[in-house]
């Protein structure tokens, strides 16, 4: 009877640890959000970005952290699904003045704005998936230009083709405001909670076998390149929330923010947690904007009771990449060192197995 | 160094090695004199290419290293190179774009005295004619065997006092194994020690003052020349 | 035909440039296996350099743009990434990346985020006429100091022991390192090599704009970077000829595509890239479909 009791006790906190991996992150990204929100309208504005941050980092991660495979393009499909939004949800008399050699049908085209991030999701993962059998054969540093170049297409075409977006180099304005601090949360906590879910899936659990030995994969006859594809497209589609959540919340879109700067941005949030597990992505993203937020704050000037602090204007984003590249030289597994979260206080390896080694 | 270590040669004391936790050495001691050629025989994964590389210095390891008396633990594989120990490694990497003559002359870059230089190299040249013949010609050009004594070549042009080498056999043929091991003869009885790494254990037993069989990370046996005639000793070194 | 001629010199110049900065990343990443991003930021350096202290004559404001691509570049190396040495090649360059973006900042701190301005050899921006076909003045100097450059690198790679030392590095380090070259020499001359090379490139780019800003050198390095993988960045002669390959591909683009279409050039060389990466991953210079050592 004991030992029945032993065997139940185990088994429950098996399936509790990892399901307490999700619903840690859940609370942690809550009340940070909340807490921070609370000290007023401005930090609302900067929690909800850095709410818009934590999806394409939750994306990245879905793509890098299962299948071990570098890659600069994912902004392409957040630019994808902010351009997206933004055709949908722009008021076509606005369209016809400020978009006037856009082709006829999104002239026309409207939707609303949850929809319209749904399809922006689908033209995201579309991109990926249609990219991915050709991209994804590729390792390394291969796979980290390949996907670059991917990047640099898109946004050459979003620069300058006037037919599906602004006339070259320009912004898109008038994007609705719909989104506040408290929806983006509800869409961070579902990225989260789908990247969860996907991490059990089949694919998922293939390309990390793939990733950590990936001999032994081949020799059980899994194709590693179609698993990757699934991984690329569904973490495209992610990727495409994102943008389109960056178009409400920015409501302005324009080429060039979401290009090589962004692209470091995530990245470095990622790197900062530790890119092979959900805690990585979800932590990484919430020090790092944290981070950014006193900065930002910061090179306004806070007051602290008589003392007024400030630092020069210009330093915030220079201490973010040192931050990074100081992350990178001593930690190079991130702030979770691959592993994820078990309340309370305890972490887990990610499921399966060991983090690779590096080389 | 409070105890003066005087003795002359190799000596590997309780050496360890392990990839990511993983042993493949296990506390191996062993000594090779001048003059002497030592074999390491054992199977495949026995540990033998990563000893010669711990003593090296490039691949991280436990215990006591010392040449001629002194202490090389934490030195980095150039510094090795230049206390007087040479390794010739698996699969001779020769700098297959450069000429002959470069690859030796990269060789020199170790020398601890410059000024014999030329006679470093003629002496290697005889030993190895083919080498003088072929002095223009890129390394990649070469044949195995060629390949393998421009390897020795120009680990000698380092001058070193021991001379390690990760199976010259390999992939060889027997004309080509026999040049090299001649060239080894001479190179030991010209003073130096020779550490021979080798699969084909007969022919390493026969040749060498001493052959040591490692398994699992451990030496097992030792042998003498004369063993080489004993097939039961030689299974057992390989399957016991 | 005697605008193929001129679009032609055009093309082998841009062609150089590109080999150039390609190169200067295909020095270091033979070593130590590091796609430098910040490269980029070596060439803002000396760019900089150049544009500030052009009214002191050329004579001084040349060796002091060297100097400073030098200095950065060793310094990249002390500070950054002689700490990383046990990492693979994607950790690597994400540093690089994170560390050509820092650089960026500190310019734009230093030196706002507008442009600064000087006429750097503003005698080099004339046409000549060569036989009835008129060429830029800079298309040829470019040529000519590509070539300078390459011969003397040769020359040095190949006649001098320090060359053939780091000749030998960038074709197996790990072997280099047994037979007795020191690892932080070869190193470091890679770095300073690279800094130099990066001088050049800076020094053909600032007479072509006149003016430097904190990105200055951020699409030359992407595409010299591109150039590098597709030729083959595992050896040094694979860098220059796929980085001179980009350029040339580029600036024909820019020559011959119709009006509409030359703001799409890069991406034409993108997808380019993708399709050799697809066919060549080792790049078109290294034999067979073997995957970059790591």
């Amino acid at each position: 009877m004991s030992t029945a009791s032993a065997v139940d006790k185990s088994s429950l906190r098996w399936r509790l640890g990892p399901i307490w991996s999700l619903v840690s992150l859940l609370l942690i990204v809550t009340a940070a959000t909340f807490i921070t929100a609370s000290f007023g309208k401005s930090l609302q504005v900067q929690v909800q970005y850095a709410l818009v941050s934590l999806v394409i980092v939750v994306a990245l991660q879905i793509f890098i952290g299962t299948s071990g495979v570098l890659s600069f393009g994912h902004v392409a499909f957040v630019a994808m699904g902010a351009w997206t939004v933004g055709l949908l949800t722009i008021d076509p008399m606005l369209k016809e003045n400020l978009l006037p050699d856009l082709f006829p049908f999104l002239m026309h085209a409207q939707a609303p704005w949850v929809l319209a991030i749904f399809i922006g999701a689908v033209v995201g993962g579309l991109l990926a998936l249609i990219v991915a059998p050709v991209l994804m054969r590729l390792n390394g540093l291969q796979a980290g230009i390949a996907t670059f170049a991917l990047l640099g297409v898109v946004n050459l075409v979003l620069t300058y083709w006037s037919s599906i977006g602004p006339r070259s180099g320009q912004s898109m304005v008038g994007i609705p405001e719909v989104l506040d601090y408290k929806l983006a949360l509800v869409f961070a906590l579902g990225a989260i909670i789908f990247a969860w879910l996907f991490q059990r899936t089949r694919p998922s659990r293939l390309l990390r076998a793939a990733r950590e030995d990936g001999i032994a994969a081949a020799a059980s006859g899994i194709n590693i390149v179609t698993q990757r594809v699934i991984v690329f497209a569904v973490s495209g589609a992610v990727a495409g929330v994102a943008g389109g959540l960056f178009a409400l919340t920015n409501r302005v879109v324009q080429s060039s923010q979401l290009y090589i700067d962004l692209t470091f941005l995530t990245l470095a949030m990622l790197v900062l947690g530790g890119t092979l597990s959900l805690s990585g992505a979800v932590i990484g993203t919430l020090v790092f904007s944290a981070i950014d937020v006193f900065l930002t704050n910061l090179q306004a000037g806070i007051d602290i009771g008589s003392l007024s602090l400030s630092i020069p204007q210009g330093t915030r984003p220079i201490i973010l990449g040192l931050i990074l590249v100081l992350m990178l030289i001593f930690r190079s597994t991130g702030l979770t060192g691959g592993r994820e979260f078990v309340w309370p206080f305890r972490t887990v390896r990610p499921l399966p197995g060991n983090p690779p080694t590096n080389e | 160094m409070s105890t003066a270590d005087t003795r002359q040669g190799l000596h590997v004391e309780n050496l360890e090695v392990a990839y990511n936790g993983v042993p493949a050495v296990r506390g191996i001691s062993f000594e090779v004199n001048a003059g002497e050629a030592i074999g390491l025989i054992g199977p495949n994964g026995a540990g033998k290419s990563s000893t010669l590389l711990a003593i090296m210095g490039a691949t991280p390891r436990s215990g006591l290293v010392t040449v001629h008396g002194n202490d090389i633990s934490g030195l980095a594989p150039e510094k090795v190179v230049r206390t007087g120990l040479a390794l010739v490694p698996e699969g001779r990497h020769v700098f297959t774009e450069l000429s002959v003559m470069d690859n030796l002359r990269l060789g020199a870059v170790a020398r601890r005295d410059k000024s014999s230089y030329k006679e470093a190299l003629e002496h290697v040249l005889d030993l190895f004619p083919i080498l003088r013949d072929f002095g223009h010609r890129h390394a990649g050009l070469l044949s195995g065997g060629q390949q393998q004594q421009l390897a020795i070549g120009r680990a000698l042009m380092s001058d070193p006092d021991i001379l390690m080498l990760d199976e010259p056999s390999l992939g060889l043929s027997p004309t080509a194994v026999d040049t090299v091991f001649e060239a080894l003869d001479v190179v030991r009885k010209a003073g130096k020690a020779v550490l021979i790494v080798e699969q084909r254990a007969e022919f390493t037993i026969a040749f060498s003052d001493r052959t040591y069989v490692l398994h699992d990370g451990v030496i097992t046996l030792s042998l003498k020349p004369e063993d080489a005639e004993n097939v039961e000793v030689l299974t057992e070194a390989y399957f016991g | 035909m005697n605008q193929l001629i001129q679009s032609l010199v055009d093309a082998i110049s841009a062609g150089a440039v590109l080999g150039l900065a390609a190169l200067a990343i295909g020095l270091v990443f033979g070593v130590i296996r590091l796609a430098n991003f910040a490269t980029g930021e070596i060439i803002t350096a000396a760019a900089y350099s150049l544009i500030l202290t052009w009214d002191l004559g050329w004579y001084i404001s040349i060796p002091i743009s060297i100097i400073v691509a030098v200095l950065i570049s060793l310094l990249m190396e002390l500070a950054v990434f002689s700490r990383m040495r046990n990492h693979g090649p994607a950790t690597l360059l994400i540093a690089s990346f994170g560390l050509s973006f820092l650089l960026q900042r500190v310019y734009e701190l230093i030196f706002g985020n507008n442009v600064r301005t000087a006429p750097i050899a503003s005698g080099l921006a004339q046409s000549i006429d060569i036989g009835g076909i008129r060429v830029q003045m800079l298309s040829v100097t470019t040529i000519v100091l590509a070539a300078v450059l390459l011969i003397a690198l040769q020359l040095f790679l190949t006649k001098t022991s320090l060359g053939l030392q780091l000749k030998a590095a960038a074709a197996d380090f790990k072997t280099a390192r047994l037979v007795g070259i020191p690892a932080g020499r070869v190193i470091g001359l890679s770095f300073a090599l690279s800094g130099i090379l990066a001088a050049a490139v800076a020094f053909v780019l600032t007479v072509q704009s006149g003016a430097v800003g904190p990105n200055f050198g951020v699409r030359i390095t992407i595409l010299a970077l591109i150039g590098a993988v597709i030729g083959g960045i595992d050896k040094i002669s694979g860098s220059l000829a796929g980085g001179f390959l980009v350029g040339f591909v580029t600036s024909m683009l820019a020559s011959w595509l119709p009006q509409d279409l030359t703001n799409f050039k890069d991406a034409f060389v993108f997808v380019l890239v993708i399709g050799v990466l697809l066919f060549k991953p080792s790049g078109l210079l290294i034999k067979g479909r073997g995957v970059v050592r790591t």
